[in-house]
């Protein structure tokens, strides 16, 4: 089950890619990049909402899964989150000849990753309990999932050079991003279920040995 | 000696690369100074000069020293089971969390006290309206407050507290910073009022909507922390 979405996330990644390079392609060149950008951008926010969910999902019932959830999905979007902001700084210098601006939509990206980075340092630092670590990473998964719609709205202080819509010329270049968007996604729902359940054997193995 | 110095560094180095706990934190928090410097110097892109280093250098140097405050507030409690003698007294988790951060607003207003008028005098400020220039700054004390008094008791017993609390903290605080540097550039005469741009630099800008925003960081963080601490000290 597990292969098969990934093996169909990676069918939808390479038809996404044969188009945007044949029938899909935007010019001037560099615009192509938003087939990997835009995509990815979304499964950032998405794994933040996996986060908070399964950090509340976490405090609630106490059962382990739902903690090794949480460190996955925040695993992926950190992975997400990077190639976010990586794709947008190559874009950002071949399109306004600058690596990095503070404009909203850059410095937003740029503290969701931030807060990724600063979730899974947080993930290795913290002693002691299993269950105490959990419980403060769940509760810093919260905050930090309340500090998202904060951190879009402090934004507007910022003068803006981000391109918010992109208006597509033909259906090759939609039919492209669609199935770049599906397949992300697709990819990244594979990568916390691959994830989790290696977390979980991971730790049935070191009770096991400690026995 | 060579063999020592040897042995030793190595050790310290596999240990490092092992464990990964120093290096991620010191530079995620690198990184986070210089972003936060960067756009608090940016805000609504005010040109250079004296208003946006000396409101840079407020914000800067309250972070660091609220992070001192907070980081000690349950560092004491830590000795002779102090905390556990909390937690067992008929108290409600939320009523320890109000009085920790009552502690730590007034220990930084006192700072603010000090530190503010030095910042105006060094960078040769006038303020226009002291009444608003205290309630942006205690809006301030408020949100770096209530975020840090929630970690601070969270990182406790890890081996990296301050730099731990400082990351959690400053990333958490970093939305609050724009609008809270952009309140004290108007504050400061670098910035009109209200701005209103037009087209591809469309941005909403203005000193009534950067107190708005403040006053809503801090309820969401104050409460949210206040609901969640029993979670936090919970054994």
């Amino acid at each position: 089950m597990r292969r098969l979405l990934l093996a169909l996330a990676f069918l939808l990644l390479i038809a996404s890619t044969l188009i945007g390079l044949t029938r899909g392609q935007i010019d001037p060149l560099q615009r192509n990049i938003l087939y990997v950008h835009v995509p990815n951008s979304v499964c950032a926010l998405l794994c933040f909402v996996v986060v908070l969910v399964t950090s509340v999902g976490y405090l609630a019932t106490g059962k382990q899964t739902w903690d090794l959830a949480a460190t996955a999905a925040a695993e992926a979007g950190f992975v997400f989150a990077t190639i976010l902001n990586a794709t947008g700084m190559i874009f950002s210098r071949a399109e306004w000849n600058v690596w990095w601006t503070p404009s909203p939509r850059l410095v937003t990206s740029a503290i969701l990753w931030f807060l990724y980075a600063v979730y899974l340092i947080l993930r290795v630092s913290l002693p002691g309990a299993q269950r105490r670590a959990a419980r403060l990473c769940a509760v810093f998964g919260i905050v930090a999932f309340l500090d998202v719609p904060l951190v879009y709205i402090s934004a507007r202080f910022i003068p803006d050079i981000h391109r918010p819509n992109f208006s597509f010329d033909s259906t090759w270049q939609t039919a492209a991003l669609m199935l770049g968007m599906a397949g992300t996604i697709l990819l990244a729902a594979g990568l916390i279920w691959l994830r989790t359940s290696l977390l979980r054997d991971t730790l049935k193995l070191e009770q096991e040995l400690l026995r | 000696m060579w063999l020592g110095l040897r042995a030793i560094l190595i050790k310290d180095i596999v240990v490092e690369l092992r464990a990964r706990q120093a290096l991620p934190t010191m530079v995620v928090l690198g990184m986070l100074i210089v972003f936060i410097l960067r756009i608090a110097s940016e805000s609504a892109a005010a040109g250079g000069g004296a208003p946006v280093m000396g409101a840079a250098a407020l914000w800067i140097a309250f972070l660091f020293s609220g992070l001192l405050a907070q980081e000690r507030s349950f560092a004491a409690e830590q000795h002779n089971g102090c905390m556990d003698g909390l937690l067992l007294a008929p108290l409600d988790a939320g009523t320890i969390y109000l009085a920790k951060l009552l502690a730590n607003i007034i220990l930084l207003t006192i700072f603010e006290a000090v530190v503010v008028p030095l910042v105006l005098i060094a960078f040769h400020l006038h303020v226009a309206g002291w009444g608003r220039l205290v309630t942006v700054l205690l809006l301030g004390n408020l949100g770096i407050s209530s975020v840090g008094t929630l970690f601070s008791a969270a990182v406790q017993l890890t081996r990296t507290r301050g730099a731990l609390l400082s990351i959690v903290v400053l990333v958490l605080l970093m939305p609050m910073m724009i609008p809270a540097s952009f309140a004290l550039l108007v504050l400061f005469g670098a910035l009109p009022e209200r701005m209103v741009g037009s087209g591809s630099f469309a941005f909403v800008g203005s000193f009534p909507a950067a107190v708005a925003y403040m006053l809503a960081f801090d309820a969401v963080f104050t409460v949210a922390s206040w609901l969640l601490f029993g979670v936090v000290v919970e054994e």
